[in-house]
């Protein structure tokens, strides 16, 4: 059996950015993806069936049949979830993770999303805890995640919130109307505002195309590889290498331990011959980067007389603190046409309130969207008065599809514990391995916080000149979805988190969790290039230990 | 089911103008695609809605629902839609006019290749894309 110095199961955002590092560094790497390489075409533009507007099906798997999870609703009801249902909080199941079809903002967080219990004491109920590292000490990952896969922006515009060493290496994508439209009213209101920064190529860059302005940024899969993700970036530098075999649907059952409870490999499913073959590889380290609920049911699954709970549970932690963002949306009729038909749409934002809100514990960022297809926008987007059917809903998609402005944004996640990822033993997947059962919602701080940004969200449309507002609120609900985060945080203490400030398992010297589970909050800024940044970090640590 | 119901219900959700209505641009050729795969086991409650229409426009105006006027469907829809029937359905009609409604849509917007919107007719309408000269 080969002995690898490295297995990594998961090839998203964190997983590939770990494999590329270690194996750039000379060690041989197993990554494991239970998903396939899904090209363009197999991503496909279904309007139905994508991952933002997943009605039938989606896009970027895991497949709907054989992968079930279980959800517990707020009374306490659970009930099987297929992966393309919200309460399923899927996102994705190929190579590249959720940044094959994600739409790429690429936000820092904060300084003081790092120091939340101390800027904001504890609410009742809730975890809120500080990270064991700080803004400074994650700043040069950034910079390093910006450069190595591309960030399109302006640091300038955020250096007095945000601050930098240097600025992004592409210029921020182009404003559309609407963008004009929003800045002029944010000045108006004395906001700053800036461009969002996007996973994007604007110009050509790190050997790929530049965008060409399609319509299907988030959701769908990039026709000329603009949009950049692990799957066009690292995991190829790291195949490059010689040093990374990347296996495609293996799916990982358990973390091996030996008779002392040292972690040795791992055992996974692979079905290359159309039945279902056990393998299982060893290595001097494993690393967990399969998103926030697949990483926590992985540990939990991984059980032995030495570790009952599954590993790194000792204080049952794993799985706990699941976040991800509430989300705010407002919606503006303009008085004229603000859609020009030039992706991605999304262009500008304000940070203006992701902390110091009165009576708010952090609060988020606004930016406007990315273009929506049609039929999302009949779903997303319309009134709340206006009628569903008939000559009145007909005559607003034609006339105001392209004069409505969007605002929305991710809030801040006022974490608590009871939000979680557990196992449920009765149901299993199309391996026989115990499915991920999810309960608990966010805190009520959350949805305060998600409160006053809609409502920011309707006076900033107002003051762009919107003649008609409206909104929608989200309630008390589990927040994981695609933003997925904090089941395995890092912290100082092995009582209160999951591993240390490098996603070091407590008590293990060689198992790491290096994705969004080891976030301790997770900012009110989309969440993937501070995963990128961590793994970054923890990837050339552990490159220094084997 | 009477062959008329369906292209008479969905042309009242989205009724035809200057740009085509529901039935014109293929929504029921994409139902009917559903009703036999992603939404094959709602297909007996679907169909069972659409004969209920028409029992429905029978009972109150002694004509199939089809036949009747547009003032006189539009009123049939609205008491379904409000749950507020004057005959005994087999199934709960407003939560059958809410998939009525939003599969009529998914056909009408969503790309051509589900079916429905022919020609892009309801891109053009919306501006979603430039109409393509001809």
């Amino acid at each position: 059996m080969k002995n690898y110095d490295a297995i990594i199961v998961g090839t998203g955002a964190a997983g590939g950015i770990v494999a590329c590092v270690l194996a750039e560094a000379g060690k041989s790497v197993l990554l494991l993806e239970r998903g396939p390489a899904l090209s363009f075409s197999d991503v496909g533009r279904d309007h139905l069936r994508n991952q933002r507007l997943a009605i039938y099906g989606h896009n970027a798997g895991p497949e709907l049949i054989g992968n079930p999870r279980v959800f517990v609703d707020p009374e306490g009801r659970a009930r099987i979830v297929k992966p393309h249902e919200l309460d399923y909080h899927n996102n994705a199941a190929c190579v590249g993770g959720g940044t094959r079809v994600f739409g790429a903002q690429a936000w820092r967080f904060h300084p003081a999303d790092f120091r939340m219990a101390s800027k904001y004491g504890v609410p009742e109920g809730s975890s809120l805890a500080d990270w064991p590292i700080t803004y400074e000490t994650l700043e040069p990952f950034y910079e390093r995640a910006e450069w190595e896969l591309g960030v399109a922006g302006d640091g300038r515009s955020i250096q007095a919130e945000i601050p930098r060493m240097r600025n992004y290496p592409l210029p921020p994508v182009p404003p559309s109307p609407h963008t004009v439209a929003l800045q002029h009213g944010a000045r108006q209101l004395g906001w700053g505002t800036a461009p969002v920064p996007l996973l994007i190529n604007t110009e050509p860059y790190g050997g790929r195309a530049a965008c060409i302005e399609c319509k299907y940024c988030v959701g769908f899969a990039c026709p000329t590889d603009a949009k950049t993700g692990t799957q066009n970036t690292v995991i190829p530098r790291a195949l490059a290498t010689g040093n990374c075999e990347l296996r495609t649907s293996a799916v990982a059952e358990t973390i091996e331990t030996d008779d002392r409870g040292n972690v040795i490999g791992v055992s996974y499913f692979v079905n290359s011959s159309g039945t279902p073959q056990r393998e299982t590889a060893r290595s001097k380290l494993v690393i967990v980067s399969a998103g926030a609920i697949e990483s926590a049911r992985l540990l939990l699954n991984s059980r032995s007389s030495f570790h009952p709970g599954g590993l790194g549970n000792e204080h049952d932690q794993v799985g706990r603190n699941l976040q991800g963002h509430l989300y705010p949306r407002a919606y503006g009729l303009s008085p004229t046409r603000v859609f020009n038909g030039i992706g991605p749409g999304v262009t500008v934002a304000t940070i203006r309130f992701n902390h110091d809100n009165p009576g708010i514990i952090g609060g988020g960022m606004l930016a406007d969207d990315f273009i929506k297809p049609p039929i999302d926008f009949w779903y997303d987007s319309l009134p709340p008065d206006l009628p569903r059917w008939g000559v009145a809903n007909k005559r607003f998609m034609r006339d105001n599809y392209t004069r409505v402005m969007h605002v929305r944004g991710p809030v801040q996640d006022i974490p608590n514990p009871d939000g979680r990822v557990t196992i449920d033993e009765a149901v299993r997947d199309t391996w026989g391995i115990p499915v991920a059962r999810l309960s608990g919602t966010t805190h009520a701080a959350t949805v305060e916080s998600a409160e006053f940004m809609r409502e920011r969200g309707e006076e900033w449309l107002r003051a762009s000149g919107c003649e008609r507002v409206w909104s929608t609120q989200p309630g008390l609900i589990l927040s994981g979805r695609q933003h997925q985060a904090g089941t395995c945080r890092m912290g100082n203490e092995a009582k209160t988190s999951v591993t240390d400030e490098w996603g070091r398992v407590h008590n293990h010297d060689n198992l790491f969790v290096v994705d969004g589970s080891l976030h301790v909050t997770n900012g009110g800024f989309n969440p993937v290039l501070t995963i990128m940044a961590l793994a970054f970090r923890s990837a050339e640590y552990i490159a220094r230990l084997i | 089911m009477n062959p008329d119901t369906l292209p008479a219900v969905v042309d009242c959700l989205i009724p035809p103008d200057d740009f085509p209505g529901a039935y014109d641009a293929g929504v029921c050729d994409y139902i009917e695609q559903l009703l036999q795969t992603d939404l094959a086991e709602h297909a007996d409650f679907f169909r069972a809605g659409i004969d209920a229409i028409d029992t429905e426009a029978l009972a109150t105006y002694n004509a199939p629902f089809a036949a009747l006027t547009r003032e006189q469907q539009i009123a049939t829809l609205e008491s379904i839609e409000s749950g507020a029937v004057k005959t005994s359905w087999p199934i709960a009609p407003a939560r059958f006019f809410v998939m009525l409604v939003n599969t009529t849509a998914e056909g009408y917007y969503s790309d051509p290749q589900q079916g429905a919107n022919r020609g892009r007719a309801s891109w053009v309408m919306t501006g979603f894309e430039e109409a393509l000269d001809s």
